[in-house]
């Protein structure tokens, strides 16, 4: 099998996990050797109380000379049983606990490793397949501590201790009967061979069928929207079909390997009958020996059986935490420097970019091509420029969503990987182009990035994004919740709610990535209007379409296949007769000719 | 309309434990039920021919060893291997059936499943937290299988067996057998009790994980808003809360869970005991034989074998009911935007579009439209302008029936919508909304949506006429491009392009785009209207924009506002009223001069 490398193996990476729980999970394992040894104890005292019973019965002696052995024996077979008992459940519930207790442990760790990661990983990874490994995944990871470690013990606790009980009644017997087991051990590590690589595959296709169904749920609107249900659901049930018959060949992989198991483990029986048969025969042992065979010979043939189940527990164990691991042990390429200042207090926000270039690692050109430009404290600076010329690259990389290939940029004169990520990252408020909201209120909407925020205080925010109107027209207010992605919401209502949180955290630099472009005019004059007036400092980078937008700016960029073309404020720009004096041009002229 | 539901909340679950679940899970069973039958019979066949093992066996024991008679001995070994051998095939066709048969469960009742969330309307996708419905899509169905399948086989078998059992236990004394029967209330007042704490504890458990696959969903798809505002910490706060919730309540369950094998255990060998004192005291009164006693005492272990299995079998049932109830709640919910019985295909539709009077509330006494009506001929070019949040959305959304009207009528070419099927209303719409949704696939993938048998030349063909030929070409496999989950390579604005391009390729009769070019620069966009322009000749076109370039050209422009159409004409009669039109228009000319 092809493994990856990663610090830890499997148990030493589950081991590392149990921390905390270790010493409940060794007691958990004895308790586990106890209870199957009880198992084998329990029934000796039965049979001690049957021998005397059919003693009574073949001497015709009455049963009350012996009622004192009778009582003890019973006694001690109803205590030695509720003793047991209460040993099961007792160590059920300990590897519940430290099962869950890894869980947990390995839940958490993924989860915030997952959120921790840069812009790469999310496009590698899809959510339906990141799901998978937090839930499923980690469900088999969880199994393997609750049952299969378990299992595995008491398997070898029974086949031990039936062998050690054989050895010492009869050598020569005894190892006729264990000499067996090696047979199992081969059958069972072919099995494994086979069975390996379908797990593997099974894991592949349970991902493969969440990612698809997860899609599908997310992008119901534009399935009605070209009523392609049909389509949607055809393609759903090859992935659907697909996980069926690789389920289904899985199983049937152990059904090869069964039958041999299964007559191997039914072959020690009639071992015994023969070669025991033979030995009494021979005088050898005794009718009494072959009867203490012949009860405890299932402690050596259950464990066969159940090798083969445990066997294929296990590899699907191993193929769900390969896939765990495989997220558990990543890092991601964008990290704090080791050297990182913190930097706890407000920046000034001067953000500066000095012959930035940059391109995506699976890109074919260069998104940005030695951008140089500086906003100082409190300025604005307006971007602008067609459709993917690079605008939001630009700005993704105040935040160190991306790192440039080469040239710097720099918030107040220090490089940004020089900061902590997460003190540079709460001094900056982004507003994205794609709006995602929660599914929660819209008061928890806007107050995500402060969440000490007072209702007065998100109602102001609401305010200044001239949101506060259709709130206050909703039945709950800022208690309705919006759906996931805020569906439910127009889009320009979205948008101003994404303004909102993003001003919620008193950014010093605030960056709009195209914010307003869902909302009408009117609404627009009033953001542009609280923008300009808010009650904290705060350098703004704006990127827009609109000349209503960048018309108020300190300073425009026009961005032109990743270079910028013209720089300077709106009546230089106007002056100069260049690109962004045609685009004035285009949206004036056009509501002229009109308007005339 | 049920309320919202966030990650925050359980969801309810009101009904008491459902019969109705379980005749409802039987129509899954009832196709495979002749091999299920045929997988029943071969195991109880298999079981008979397994009982002829002791029977050897004793034989071997009282016959031929004592007589020293080595060829008997291997004779009844070789009959032991016959047995065995038997049994093994036996057991090896009902495995093979019964694999079959349970994975083809699970396959069906997720086809239904997704198939029926096709038809949910809008509503039920917007109230809940999309990890809620994955969950049961994926997650539940999976635990569901085998207690329909081998569970149901191994009751019965286990059943049969139990029956066997206490009929041989009546045969050799009634008396001992009641003794033997005496721990059955008990065992019965056992499992009532477990069950009723299983059933609301297991429920809980479902209710926890949903509500951690619902925030997990949604930080996994977040997780750039996460970063932004450094709310790592405080997130893995919440998330490490839910998880907590998982532990705790799934320990709560198996708390139970966990009982039900070693009491039935213990209440056996209690029994066990039982049946040896009374024996002693029954013999004593010498009426019973010793025999007896031994008889019953083996009967009474094979008694409590199968009910510890089918203990087992119904803690099973009781943890997956609470995954089956969420599984058939969802096949429950009502269908309210569906085909009426006997609607007809929608007609090639020419495209006149009215409303009649219609009124629609998202939520009952909210009304959004009052009374709209309008007409709109053939060809025509729409606007709908006006505040956000007023029903320009709603209005095109009622076009395509995507909501019921509460009263009034849509009518296109004269046609009620409502009388005819949505797969053919639909497939004649093209529809762009504000959210432009790039599935995961090739740039090429999301525009063949459109149309599934485009040729290249077609999707070229439609990416030229939206002017995203060239930014296409400029990718790295050109239409070939991985666009990645949500198009997270794209920019907004690319995305935009590529959905109109899909909205194109579909050659709607009737083209509604809803903020469709919000975020693609006024320089694209204007290149891209020619191409529209030509292609919008003939078509009857809904645009919603707040860009008044691209609206003024329109033949029709309604301004909505209070639940209804307050002014409605081209552009230069809203222009001449100077009404809300003309302060909408001459505000954004101020804006720019």
């Amino acid at each position: 099998m092809d493994k990856k490398k990663y610090p830890k193996s499997r148990l030493g990476w589950l081991w590392e996990n149990m921390s905390g729980k270790r010493i409940l999970f060794i007691a958990a394992l004895f308790g586990t050797a106890l209870y199957n040894v009880l198992q084998l104890v329990v029934p000796h005292y039965s049979r001690q109380l049957i021998n005397l019973f059919s003693e009574a019965e073949k001497e015709h002696l009455p049963l009350a000379d012996k009622s004192d052995t009778i009582y003890h024996l019973i006694f001690l077979m109803v205590a030695l049983t509720l003793f047991r008992v209460v040993v099961v459940y007792l160590d059920c519930m300990a590897y519940e606990r430290v099962s869950q207790g890894a869980l947990f442990r390995i839940r958490n760790y993924l989860y915030d490793k997952i959120q921790r990661q840069d812009m790469k990983f999310y496009s590698t990874y899809r959510t339906g397949d990141l799901m998978t490994r937090v839930t499923g995944d980690l469900d088999a990871v969880r199994h393997n501590i609750a049952w299969v470690i378990r299992c595995i013990v008491e398997s070898l606790t029974l086949f031990l201790s039936a062998s050690v009980y054989f050895f010492l009644i009869n050598v020569k017997l005894a190892l006729c009967i264990v000499s067996i087991a090696p047979l199992i051990f081969f059958i069972v590590f072919r099995f494994r061979k086979k069975v390996g690589p379908m797990h593997k595959a099974l894991r592949e296709k349970l991902a493969g069928m969440n990612t698809d169904a997860q899609e599908n749920i997310s992008g119901n609107r534009v399935v009605k929207a070209f009523a392609r249900e049909e389509y949607e659901k055809e393609k759903f049930d090859a992935s659907n079909k697909d996980y069926r018959d690789t389920n289904m060949k899985t199983q049937m992989v152990w059904l090869k390997f069964f039958p041999f198991v299964e007559l191997i483990a039914n072959a020690l029986p009639v071992i015994l009958l023969l070669v025991g048969g033979v030995f009494i025969i021979n005088g050898e042992i005794t009718m009494g020996d072959y009867t203490a065979f012949s009860l405890l010979i299932w402690a050596i043939a259950n464990p066969m059986r159940m090798m083969g189940n445990i066997m294929n527990e296990f590899q699907r164990f191993s193929a769900a935490s390969d896939k765990i691991m495989e997220i558990y042990y990543s890092e991601p390429e964008i990290v704090n420097h080791p050297d990182a200042i913190p930097h706890p207090g407000r920046f000034e926000g001067k953000v500066e970019f000095d012959l930035v270039s940059f391109q995506y690692e699976d890109g074919k050109l260069p998104v940005l091509k030695d951008i140089s430009f500086v906003a100082e404290p409190g300025e604005t600076v307006a971007i602008i420029g067609e459709t993917g010329c690079g605008k939001t690259s630009l700005i993704q990389m105040i935040p160190r969503f991306y790192e440039p290939n080469s040239g710097k940029v720099l918030v107040d004169g220090v490089p940004v990987e020089n900061y902590n990520m997460t003190d540079l990252r709460k001094n900056i408020g982004l507003a994205t182009q794609d709006v995602l909201l929660y599914s929660d209120s819209i008061e928890g909407n806007i107050s995500y990035g402060a969440t000490a925020l007072t209702a007065e205080e998100v109602e102001k925010y609401a305010r200044y994004s001239a949101a506060s109107d259709f709130i206050h027209r909703m039945p709950e207010g800022y208690d309705t919740i919006v759906g996931e992605r805020g569906v439910g919401l127009s889009g320009g209502q979205k948008q101003r709610i994404s303004l909102a949180r993003a001003l919620a955290i008193k950014p010093s630099i605030l960056i709009l990535d195209d914010t307003t472009s869902a909302v009408d005019m009117e609404t627009e004059k009033q953001i542009q209007h609280s923008l300009r007036n808010l009650d904290f400092p705060c350098t703004k980078i704006i990127i827009a379409q609109r000349i209503s937008t960048t018309k108020f700016a300190d300073k425009i960029l026009v961005l032109k296949d990743g270079r910028i073309i013209e720089s300077g404020n709106h009546k230089d720009l106007v002056a100069a007769g260049g690109y962004y004096s045609d685009l004035v041009k285009l949206q004036l002229g056009d509501s002229m000719v009109s308007a005339s | 309309m049920a309320e919202k539901n966030t990650y925050k909340q359980d969801e309810r679950l009101d009904e008491p434990f459902n019969i109705r679940h379980l005749l409802l899970a039987s129509a899954y069973i009832k196709k495979y039920l002749p091999k299920m039958i045929l997988a029943l019979i071969i195991s109880a066949l298999g079981a008979a021919v397994g009982l002829l093992a002791p029977i050897f066996t004793q034989k071997a024991i009282d016959e031929a060893i004592p007589k020293a008679d080595k060829p008997y001995l291997f004779l009844l070994g070789g009959m032991l291997v016959l047995v065995f051998f038997i049994s093994v095939i036996f057991a090896l066709i009902r495995s093979k059936l019964m694999i079959r048969v349970s994975q083809s469960i699970i396959y069906d009742i997720r086809k239904d499943l997704f198939a029926h969330l096709q038809k949910l309307p809008f509503q039920y996708y917007d109230d809940r937290p999309h990890g809620k419905i994955l969950i049961r899509v994926v997650n539940y169905v999976n635990s569901v299988s085998d207690m329909l399948s081998n569970g149901l086989i191994n009751v019965i078998l286990e059943m049969i067996n139990l029956i066997l059992i206490i009929i041989f236990m009546l045969i050799v004394d009634v008396q001992m057998t009641l003794v033997v029967m005496c721990g059955v209330p008990f065992l019965a007042a056992f499992l009532f009790w477990i069950k009723n704490r299983q059933r609301r504890a297991w429920q809980r458990v479902s209710n926890k994980n949903s509500n951690l696959n619902a925030y997990l969903q949604e930080n996994i798809v977040g997780a750039r808003i996460t970063q932004i505002f450094a709310r790592e910490d405080e997130n893995a706060k919440i998330f490490s809360g839910l998880a907590d919730d998982c532990r705790h309540t799934w320990m709560h369950a198996v708390r139970c869970n966990n009982l039900v094998w070693p009491g039935i255990d213990a209440i056996s060998v209690c029994i066990r005991a039982a049946i040896f004192i009374s024996g002693m005291i029954l013999f004593g009164q010498g009426s019973k034989s010793i025999g007896t006693i031994l008889a019953i005492s083996s009967y009474s272990s094979r008694f409590w074998q199968p009910i510890m299995n089918m203990g087992n079998i119904f803690n099973n049932f009781l943890n997956n009911m609470a995954y089956l109830e969420r599984i058939f709640e969802t096949l429950g919910e009502p269908v309210t935007v569906d085909d009426k019985k006997g609607a007809a295909e929608m007609q090639p539709i020419k495209g006149a579009v009215s409303f009649r009077d219609v009124c629609f509330s998202y939520e009952p006494g909210k009304e959004i439209l009052h009374k709209v009506s309008f007409d709109v001929k053939p060809g025509m070019s729409v606007a709908l302008v006006g505040p956000t949040g007023a029903g320009k959305s709603t209005i095109v959304n009622l076009i395509s029936r995507f909501y019921n009207v509460d009263s009034g009528q849509v009518l296109i070419d004269g046609q009620d919508i409502s009388e005819v099927t949505l797969a053919s209303l639909r497939s004649q719409m093209g529809i762009m909304m504000q959210d432009s949704f790039i599935f995961s696939g090739t740039i090429k993938d999301n525009i063949l949506y459109g149309k599934l048998d485009a040729t290249d030349e077609e999707i070229q063909k439609a990416a030229k006429l939206v002017c995203a030929d060239s930014f296409i070409n400029g990718m790295q496999d050109g239409y070939d491009t991985e666009v990645k989950e949500r198009g997270s390579l794209l920019s907004q604005g690319q995305k935009q392009l590529i959905s109109f391009a899909r909205t194109v390729l579909s050659d709607p009769a009737i083209l509604i785009l809803d903020e469709a070019t919000s975020s693609i620069d006024v320089q694209t966009e204007k290149a891209l209207q020619q191409g529209l322009n030509s292609m919008l000749k003939g078509r009857t076109s809904f645009i919603i924009a707040h860009r008044l370039s691209t609206i003024r050209g329109c033949d029709l422009i309604m301004y909505i506002d209070d639940g209804g159409i307050t002014e409605a004409g081209t552009h230069d009669e809203l222009m001449a009223k100077k009404g809300d039109y003309y302060h909408l228009y001459t505000s954004q000319l101020e804006d720019i001069a």
